[in-house]
């Protein structure tokens, strides 16, 4: 970038903005691994028992099982919206389908609006189909609220294919269907990988929809693990157990984000890109 | 295309229909019956209903019928006195037990013991209380043939007013419109929205210009850790936030060591709680303006840079003049899409301070929400709940529809180029 | 194999773009879409591939009515402008993609890759990925995998268009020598006179729309059928003087110019006329003189470029061997030779 500027105001500046987040996430981190005595600030020892109950359930009750159930939650919720959009988006990017322009408006405007306004009718409906307080539920309502939103990503990402390339395998006698597996699809990998990731972490993080729709099921995502956790009302609440409970489950979200961080930025600012 | 119809088209569908309704725990979501209960005459009294009716529908009546024949067979009842009952008494009625009972025990073959003579006169008894009838043409039947000379509707009234199901009515916007709590609600929405909105664009602004200058890393180090709150769950991101500004949280311990009121902030003051619930979905959301922000302020030639630099350009105006003219569509979405999302949510403030101090920073999405799904009365108002998310459902399928058309989607819908 | 496209009609959202087009490509020939931009080539090429539907008209290959047919029954190879390679394949698979998918054996597959690989001279690069190849390498790819398949007829679109001077010209011989060597019939789309001059045994001229005039390009060249025709061709383009008929000559009266029409009689006087002279036929030699300043000099090297402007302000374009050189503003009296100018009517049309 332009260097004819100094830079140190702005560090400045942007320091003490960014001071709060800053210090919550250095604390996070921290407290996990320490103790502090009450009404300080700075910890004053190093400590793993904070993580003990990864092996404990007497602490906070067994992890192993929601962190099982949330990645069967967010794994289904990923393939499901992976392979829906995909398809989708290709045939409303490229098929010449009846009621396209009907279809295709109805997503954008589905994608634009807020689905948490739907919550309410959600709940009657699961509560009709009798899929209320089951982990299908949510999870069909999960992926059906992130579909729109899915679709219209990766109808994007078909968008940028050049057309000459799908022409080419038409000429080369390939069959529409052939076309999109062999040469449509590899084009597209980056936008299935990103919003794949995207999918799972959403799904991870998702508390709402297990809360509101599946409350008292047998199954009980993280989310719902670490709220109960965190109840300031139950005998185990303790800031730096809830931490390190939080940490754990936060970890994987962080490292896939980390990792991919590119490929998201892409997903975080796409689909909206006017 | 089956699970969107299902999930959106249904619910929007259901929540239009619910909102005209009063359907709640207490009635329940499918159908209802009809029962008059004492507390039902009760009310039905301090309705005006004459007096003569309630008696008459809190009374008991006899009358010797086939069905009470039947009934009283089915009760065990002797079938002699069965018999004498009908050949005598066919079609007599009676208003009080004692007149019905004093009339049996002159018959030849009355039981012995009372109670078997109270089991046979019970077969017989007519009430139309606490009896559920699953339709109203039976519950009117009933009524009918209970009241001699009801006035002029009663029946109706008697008959609508023990439905115990739910109804359709328009209650639900009416008491919208009357509750002064609607319009406080609305007032703390537009707040809500807009300050959060302000901080959303000026941060998200703020951040992508800043870290636009700053060498790589630390631009790298500070838009990671802006994009932090967006990636981490919110659950945990509002434990954070609990841990930050709670009695002895951080912000607390601080304020007591420099000597500044140190209390809750989250839910101490309607002040503090406002600044809490605005910074929590600010940093979620300035990401967002960051995110794209930056990628609008990369794709600006950089020559365009560098030729003010050489024209003398100050810092200030090199964003004034020529960064900022190129945001006006970046603002102008992260603006519309935002202020669609921020009506909406209420996630956020429902972990953090749920709405409190009382319902100062309730908003309208938080308190449908609650309305309909998690109040701690327990009774749980589907009907208006849904009624207010019908609002919020117009006002987002409204302002969806500007925003698609202002950026101008419709270049986006092509068509195909392979004819075949 | 013999294409030939009967009063094809297409619309776009309304638009007419082609109008009732006639034309035949004989078996074996080369033959050139040559228009300006927008005309409608790119779209007869694609409706001829399958790409679009035609609206009305109907094509035939061979015999064969194909106008209902989708692009994989037809077996047409197609080499686009910016080659449409697929970019995850290399260029082995891209070549064997149309064998591929016919589900031909791989011991075919691969001899036949390799013999068309060599014929278009790619057989060191099939390891490579489109994304490592030059310009000229990736068409010589693009060729390979429309031709691997035989199909009845090669269309390329454009295809020297995104090459710099030098590729182009040798790519220019190379598409017209692996043509003649497979002996496949071409239709070549191009907006570029030389390409189309240089390469094909045919030439279609269209605008908006419709064809204007189909010749071989000495024939086009020598004997334009309308102006649009005689300015497209030719590099400098042809000068258009503008007149009237005048005793039987074109006459350009406040500069007392006077062109016999020769063989054209009959025009009555003061019909507004049209004057083409191409530049080779305006110099110090010739029978009709004119006089003029000189407002405009480019030296190409082998010859000068000139613009003559005469007194009316009409100008001339002429082009000379750089053997003699004449000065920006000098006054010149130089020659039109009549035999060799083309004289049309006022819409364009050669008389
Ligand atoms: N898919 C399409 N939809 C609408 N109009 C089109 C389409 N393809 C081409 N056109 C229009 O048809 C005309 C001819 O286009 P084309 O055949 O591509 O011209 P060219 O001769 O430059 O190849 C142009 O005016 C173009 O705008
Ligand atoms: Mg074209």
């Amino acid at each position: 970038m332009t260097r004819n500027f100094a830079a140190w105001p702005i560090i400045l500046l942007l320091t003490v903005l960014s001071l709060p987040l800053f210090i919550m996430y250095l604390f996070l981190l921290v407290d996990t691994f320490s103790n502090t005595a009450p009404g300080s600030l700075l910890p004053n020892e190093f400590t793993l028992e904070h993580w003990r109950f990864l092996i404990d359930p007497t602490i906070t009750g067994d992890v192993w099982k929601p962190t099982l159930t949330t990645v069967i939650f967010s794994a289904s919720l990923m393939i499901i919206v992976v392979s829906v959009s995909a398809t989708a988006g290709y045939a409303l990017s490229r098929l010449a389908l009846p009621f396209r322009r009907f279809v295709l408006s109805g997503i954008m405007v589905m994608h634009a609006f807020p689905s948490v306004t739907l919550i309410i009718g959600v709940f009657l409906v699961l509560q009709f189909a009798g899929l209320y307080n089951s982990l299908t539920g949510v999870i069909l309502v999960k992926a059906s609220l992130m579909l729109p939103f899915g679709i219209w990503i990766m109808k994007g990402f078909y968008d940028a294919v050049p057309w000459e390339i799908e022409m080419a395998g038409v000429q080369d006698g390939a069959s529409r269907f052939t076309v999109w597996r062999r040469i449509i699809l590899p084009q597209v990998k980056p936008g299935l990988l990103s919003l794949a990731l995207f999918a799972f972490i959403d799904g991870w993080s998702e508390y709402m929809l297990p809360r509101i729709l599946a409350p008292s099921s047998d199954f009980e995502v993280l989310s719902m693990y670490l709220n109960t956790v965190s109840d300031p009302n139950s005998s185990t609440y303790n800031f730096n157990i809830f931490k390190s409970v939080g940490l754990f489950y936060t970890l994987p979200v962080l490292a896939l984000f980390v990792l991919f961080q590119n490929r998201l930025m892409n997903i975080f600012g796409g689909g909206t890109k006017g | 295309m089956v699970l969107l119809l299902g999930f959106f088209f249904l619910p929007v569908v259901l929540t239009s229909v619910f909102a005209f309704t009063n359907m709640s725990t207490a009635t329940g979501i499918s159908g209802g019956s009809y029962v008059v209960t004492g507390n039902l005459l009760r009310s039905l009294k301090d309705e005006g209903l004459d007096a003569k009716t309630i008696d008459a529908l809190g009374q008991s009546s006899y009358v010797i019928d086939q069905a009470g024949l039947e009934k009283a067979h089915a009760a065990g009842v002797d079938a002699r006195f069965i018999t004498e009952i009908a050949e005598r008494l066919k079609d007599r009625s009676f208003t009080s037990s004692t007149a019905f009972e004093r009339e049996l025990k002159t018959l030849p073959s009355r039981p012995t013991r009372v109670r078997d003579l109270k089991i046979a006169a019970g077969a017989f008894e007519q009430s139309v209380l606490n009896v559920r009838y699953a339709s109203r043409g039976e519950m009117e039947a009933a009524l009918t043939h209970m009241l001699e000379n009801p006035p002029e509707g009663a029946i109706e009234k008697v008959a609508t007013a023990s439905y115990t199901g739910w109804t359709w009515t328009t209650e639900n916007f009416k008491n919208l419109v009357i509750t002064p709590d609607t319009w406080r609600i609305i007032g703390n929405t537009v707040f809500y929205v807009v300050l959060t909105l302000a901080f959303n664009v000026l941060v998200g602004l703020f951040l992508a210009i800043t870290t636009f200058y700053l060498p790589p890393a630390g631009s790298g180090f500070f838009s990671v850790l802006w994009l932090l709150p967006r990636i981490t769950p919110v659950v945990l991101y509002a434990v954070m936030w609990k841990w930050f500004t709670w009695e002895d949280g951080f912000v607390f311990n601080i304020a007591q060591d420099l000597g500044l009121p140190a209390f809750n902030y989250m839910k101490g003051s309607v002040a503090s709680a406002w600044t809490v619930v605005i910074l929590v979905n600010g940093f979620v959301g300035a990401s967002f303006g960051m995110i794209l922000f930056s990628g609008a302020l990369k794709a600006i030639p950089v020559q365009q840079l560098w030729a003010s630099e050489v024209d003398g350009a100050s810092r200030w105006q090199q964003i004034r003049y020529i960064i900022l003219p190129h945001m006006r569509w970046p603002i102008l979405f992260v603006t519309s899409y935002q202020t669609l999302s921020l009506l909406s949510s209420y996630e956020q403030i429902w972990l953090t301070t749920n709405g409190g101090p009382g319902s100062t920073t309730t908003v309208w999405a938080l308190e449908a929400f609650k309305t309909a799904l998690n109040n701690y009365t327990g009774n749980l108002q589907y009907g208006l709940g849904a009624a207010m998310a019908l609002i919020l459902v117009a006002v987002g399928l409204i302002l969806s529809i500007v925003y698609l058309r202002l950026f101008r989607f419709d270049e986006m819908m092509s068509k195909p180029k392979i004819e075949f | 194999m013999q294409i030939s496209i009967n009063n094809f009609t297409k619309t776009f959202d309304g638009t007419p773009v082609i109008d009732d087009m006639n034309l035949t490509i004989r078996d074996g020939e080369m033959l050139a879409l040559l228009g300006p931009s927008g005309c409608g080539k790119s779209t007869t090429l694609f409706t001829i591939s399958g790409i679009h539907r035609m609206d009305k008209g109907q094509l035939m290959f061979g015999d064969r009515d194909v106008s209902g047919l989708p692009s994989q029954k037809r077996n047409v190879g197609v080499v686009f402008q910016n080659y449409a390679l697929y970019p995850h394949m290399n260029v082995f698979e891209n070549i064997a993609f149309p064998l591929t998918v016919r589900k031909d054996n791989k011991a075919d597959i691969d001899r036949e890759v390799r013999f068309i690989a060599a014929l278009t001279h790619i057989s060191e690069l099939l390891e490579r990925r489109p994304g490592q190849l030059s310009g000229g390498q990736q068409q010589r790819v693009a060729l390979a995998r429309a031709l691997v398949r035989k199909p009845d007829v090669l269309l390329l679109d454009e295809p020297l268009a995104n090459l710099d001077a030098k590729l182009r010209l040798e790519m220019r011989s190379e598409i017209r020598r692996i043509q003649l060597e497979t002996g496949i019939t071409a239709v070549l789309v191009t907006h570029d006179q030389v390409e189309a001059m240089s390469m094909c045994d045919r030439i279609a001229i269209m605008k908006k729309g419709e064809i204007v005039q189909i010749d071989t390009p000495a024939d086009m060249y020598s004997n334009p059928r309308t102006s649009f025709v005689a300015g497209f061709l030719g590099n400098p383009p042809i000068s258009l003087l503008n007149g009237i008929a005048m005793g039987n000559t074109f006459s350009i009266a406040p500069i007392k110019l006077r062109v016999p029409l020769g063989s054209h009689e009959g025009i009555a006087d003061g019909t507004p006329l049209k004057l083409g002279v191409r530049p080779e036929h305006f110099g110090p030699e010739g029978d009709i003189a004119v006089e003029g300043k000189i407002t405009f000099a480019e030296t190409q090297g082998r010859e000068n470029l000139y613009d003559v402007e005469l007194a009316d302000g009409s100008v001339l374009r002429s082009i000379q061997p750089a053997a003699r050189n004449w000065k920006l503003g000098e006054p010149v009296r130089w020659f039109i030779d009549s035999k060799s100018a083309f004289v049309f009517s006022d819409d364009g049309l050669r008389l």
